[in-house]
């Protein structure tokens, strides 16, 4: 019987390493020994993801190293995730995300998502070229509590204060979290149109997402 | 000293009266909504028609008091001609990809690209060069092609081709190889319709993207090659790279062309600095021209022209609702620089 804890770590450190096999194997591992799967994921898949996000805002790494780590990261869930028992009260925190109408540009968008669902968020994507109004539907209807969206592009910013007006419009505001981000953003953009939060990078918007949720994911 | 022999000059290193003040055209190009519906000339119409590109060039020419005729509007034009789906956009946005077609550089078939300018829209845009060139030949002409890592990227999907670029080095390398050769061509044939000179316009090829070891081992590879073929073909060669470059500068001294042009981020008076052999091109934030001020637009170009920046242009790509007085703002400003 292995260690968990030393397994927690080699999963951390498999993701780290852009590791995928290695990864899958010691997911393997952690259900052959019967080890909490949720564990796994936490202290293993998340814990690594964690560290890569940092290693990006140290500018260790960059978009292809983070698109291979989370390649193993969600290897390694694929294993995981069917073990876990469903729990009745335990849901996850749902967010909706999107790269605003005018911008095909959706990198950015894919490494806030990864590093979302490596913090354990349940995310529905939009994809990129989104119209304002989508968010808002979608919000609704899949419950979300945070709304996310990005741009690369100066000319389509405004339309990321059209989504909050649409919210406000719509008196459903104060159901969501709104946060941007993405090149041209500043926090005091942010600030203009009324948004919630800003984030500078996939690393930080996953620490920030948990921040305006209260803690935990 | 006529726009075409200022623009030739700067970019031989020469002394100039002034900078000169362009717009380079492709995904930097000034056709905004205000100049298409004074004139009639209107996108996505102007995408696809050798007459109405060049009448559209002329218009954005005539009325922007850019220095420079560019062509084309958008950075769709070689990825389509490899096959990837296009949405040709509106009058206000631009065209984009809308697949692309390839999965993986493994997918990537190799084959002859020289029968591929014959028709399509690159013989629209070496025809609409043609016609500009001719008709006004005391202004530069820039025919501005897709970077190799923006073209792979549009080709191949992106998210699995910037994972390829570690994983798969070698097919990577042969993609990029190959639409480099592409772009190679294109410029040359440009060049060869009467372009003045060529713009490689590579967003992808960012170092926040990339980081340092990629961006040297493919974006200054592959973007070196393009610039050695449009030299060997006697043209004067501009790169714009976008984004924050901080992580690669150490890498900027090696990009050869005659002169590099980059996001407004960017502080080009320090670049200057830390490389006194690099033509600097850029860079008035395109939210500003958007929506600032005439006055700041144009103190801001006078800026720029102080702090010895080589050519003044926009940063990016133009929001194609910037009021034509803005752009005027900084056009006049420019040009009334004395010596």
């Amino acid at each position: 019987m292995r260690d968990k804890e030393e397994l927690f770590q080699g999963l951390s450190d498999a993701i780290v390493a852009m590791d995928e096999d290695e990864t899958v194997r010691l997911a393997e591992a952690v259900i052959d020994d019967k080890i909490d799967p949720y564990e796994a994921i936490e202290k293993g898949l998340s814990h690594g993801m964690e560290r890569v996000g940092r290693l990006f805002e140290e500018e260790e790494y960059f978009v292809p190293e983070i698109l291979i780590c989370s390649d193993a990261m969600y290897a390694g869930l694929e294993v995981l995730k069917p073990h876990i028992k469903a729990v009745g009260t335990d849901r996850t925190h749902r967010v909706v995300i999107g790269v605003i109408e005018g911008d095909t540009h959706d990198i950015g968008k894919n490494l806030v998502k990864i590093m979302l669902e490596a913090s354990r968020f349940e995310v529905f994507d939009l994809g990129r070229d989104v119209p304002p109004v989508r968010f808002l539907e979608k919000a609704k209807e899949v419950e979300a509590d945070l709304i996310a969206i990005s741009t690369l592009m100066t000319t389509t910013m405004e339309d990321m204060g059209r989504v909050i007006k649409l919210l406000q419009e719509d008196g459903v505001r104060g159901k969501f979290q709104v946060m941007v981000g993405g090149g041209p953003i500043s926090k005091r953009f942010a600030d203009r149109i009324g948004a919630d939060g800003y984030a500078v990078n996939a690393g930080a918007a996953a620490k920030l997402a948990k921040g305006l949720l209260g803690g935990e994911a | 000293m006529s726009p075409r022999e200022r623009l030739s000059a700067v970019l031989q290193h020469r002394v100039v009266d002034r900078p000169p003040v362009i717009c380079p055209g492709g995904m930097m190009n000034a056709a905004v909504v205000e100049v298409m519906e004074r004139t009639g000339c209107t996108l996505p119409a102007a995408h696809g028609s050798e007459e109405l590109m060049a009448g559209l060039a002329i218009e954005v020419y005539e009325r922007t008091g850019f220095e420079n005729i560019g062509l084309p509007f958008c950075m769709t034009v070689e990825a389509e001609m490899l096959g990837s789906r296009i949405d040709m956009g509106s009058l206000s946005c631009e065209p984009k990809i809308e697949k692309e077609a390839y999965p993986s550089v493994d997918n990537v078939p190799v084959g002859d690209v020289q029968d591929l300018f014959a028709s399509g829209r690159a013989a629209v845009v070496l025809g609409a060069i043609g016609r500009v060139s001719k008709m006004y030949p005391s202004v530069p002409v820039t025919g501005v092609v897709t970077g190799p890592l923006s073209l792979a990227a549009s080709i191949v999907d992106p998210v699995t081709f910037f994972k390829e670029l570690r994983k798969n080095r070698e097919k990577a390398h042969q993609v990029m190889a190959d639409v480099s050769d592409l772009i190679s061509t294109f410029a040359k044939q440009m060049l060869k319709a009467g372009a003045g000179a060529i713009t490689v316009a590579d967003p992808s090829a960012s170092g926040e993207i990339l980081g340092p070891a990629l961006f040297e081992e493919y974006a200054v590879k592959y973007l070196n090659e393009i610039v050695d073929a449009t030299h060997a073909a006697h043209g004067h060669v501009i790169v714009h790279i976008c984004g924050d470059l901080k992580s690669v500068r150490r890498h900027l001294g090696s990009i050869r062309a005659d002169a590099l042009s980059t996001d407004s981020v960017m502080s080009l008076s320090r670049i200057k600095e830390e490389f006194p052999l690099i033509t600097t091109m850029g860079n008035v934030s395109t939210r500003l021209l958007s929506t600032g001020s005439a006055h700041r637009i144009g103190s801001t170009a006078e800026k720029l022209v102080r702090d010895g920046v080589d050519i003044i242009a926009p940063a990016c790509g133009l929001d194609t609702h910037t009021p034509l007085k803005s752009i005027r703002a900084l056009t006049d400003r420019v040009r009334a620089c004395a010596p």
